[in-house]
């Protein structure tokens, strides 16, 4: 949580309970914003429904030029900011396995709970499925720490790789997205579905 | 559908800033005031010489000596394993792999204490843990280990094994070379020593 848990200016407890209370902000705002539809989910792969791409890319660029213009204020330490490590087989193997599951099951891990919370049967049977999921994994893990682990490559930022400054590709990310929601308005109309 | 176009045209005109603007690369102050204030007062900051000849001489792997005095200085003389920072380079992106790290306790010295103390406020006001002073920096070095004075004979027992202590650092830290220059200024001095030699042998049987 921010620059607050690695300051210690809040104890662990305090983090963990902020974090309850911010996930259940999280998880009202996915709810009514209507994320607990599972159609909502797999219509950005169909292209009848894009909110979802909208919904992220418009939290990647507003926390992104945030982040910058805080930083620029001097009100955050950009070097205190967490960056995932990069295992570049796993990320790929990974992405396209949440794919999969995103189209087939139109749920993400978040959007289930939502979805189960509201009694949806289907949230709650993919749920069992990403529980025997993570079994599966956990037990197994011998087997694929192998590849897990392949490809490592550090702490990068898109930014560093690419050789441009943060703002550059903040600049970059915001006209990509914008042309993200043209093109997925268009297809919206162009793929019509009747109320769901 | 307006709003749409004004919000859009809002965040690449942000974008366009951002761009546009040099990315803040301050290394930011950790510690507050007072945290500085209490930690400089109690001097804790500080390796006595003692400290860090025993050190040496155990070949200590988990401590490293930083000398910050300028590299010509370095040259002339310099304490065994160092390695020099001058003050002026001290927030070079070079060295900051040998002071921001949890690894080794860095030694900083200096000729007195001045600028050792000013690299290491510096350092810790950027939340840099494990660095550390050499207390009266080279000069006090010099005095106390490698030419060190025997005390008196009529003084306490401790304060004859650490004069004991010097003399065996001196030898094994090389202090001939200091020696040589010190002795003519201060030609008494070594009198004394050899009046102590006795009373080091009777040391070291009790070691």
């Amino acid at each position: 949580m921010g620059p607050l848990a690695p300051y210690e200016i809040i104890s662990a407890n305090t983090n963990m309970l902020l974090a309850f209370v911010i996930g259940i902000g999280f998880g009202f705002v996915l709810e009514s914003s209507g994320f607990s539809s599972s159609r909502k989910l797999a219509g950005v792969f169909y292209g009848y429904d894009t909110v979802v791409l909208k919904v992220f890319f418009t939290g990647a660029i507003t926390a992104a030029s945030g982040l910058l213009f805080f930083s620029l204020f001097g009100w955050v330490d950009l070097a205190m900011v967490y960056v995932n490590p990069t295992y570049m087989h796993s990320a790929i193997l990974g992405g396209v396995v949440m794919g999969l599951g995103f189209i087939m099951g139109g749920f993400c891990p978040g959007t289930s709970f939502c979805g189960a919370s509201i009694g949806k049967i289907d949230a709650m049977v993919f749920i069992a499925g990403l529980f025997i999921g993570v079994f599966v994994f956990g037990e197994g893990y011998p087997m694929w720490e192998k590849l897990f682990m392949d490809g490592f490559q550090g702490y990068p930022k898109l930014s560093t790789v690419m050789g441009i400054s943060d703002g550059v590709f903040t600049l970059l990310m915001i006209a990509a997205a914008l042309g993200m929601f043209y093109v997925g308005e268009w297809a919206e109309k162009k793929f019509p579905q009747p109320e769901y | 559908m307006k709003t749409r176009i004004i919000i859009s045209i809002v965040f690449l005109g942000l974008g366009f800033i951002l761009a546009a603007i040099p990315q803040n690369t301050t290394l930011k102050y950790k510690l507050t005031a007072e945290e500085l204030l209490t930690e400089a007062n109690n001097s804790v900051m500080f390796y006595s010489p003692d400290e860090v000849a025993q050190l040496l001489i155990q070949k200590d792997p988990n401590i490293r000596l930083i000398d910050v005095r300028t590299p010509d200085d370095y040259d002339k003389y310099a304490l065994p394993n160092a390695i020099n920072i001058p003050l002026s380079d001290l927030l070079s992106e070079t060295y900051r792999d040998f002071l921001d790290q949890d690894v080794y306790q860095n030694i900083l010295y200096s000729n007195g204490t001045t600028d050792a103390v000013k690299a290491w406020m510096i350092l810790r006001q950027l939340g840099w843990e494990n660095n550390f002073v050499l207390q009266g920096g080279l000069n006090y070095w010099a005095e106390t280990i490698l030419n060190p004075q025997a005390p008196p004979s009529t003084v306490a027992s401790d304060e004859i094994a650490r004069y004991d202590f010097r003399k065996g650092a001196s030898q094994s830290l090389g202090g001939g070379s200091l020696e040589s220059t010190e002795a003519s200024v201060s030609s008494a001095a070594p009198k004394p020593m050899v009046k102590s030699t006795p009373k080091k042998k009777k040391a070291q049987g009790g070691c």
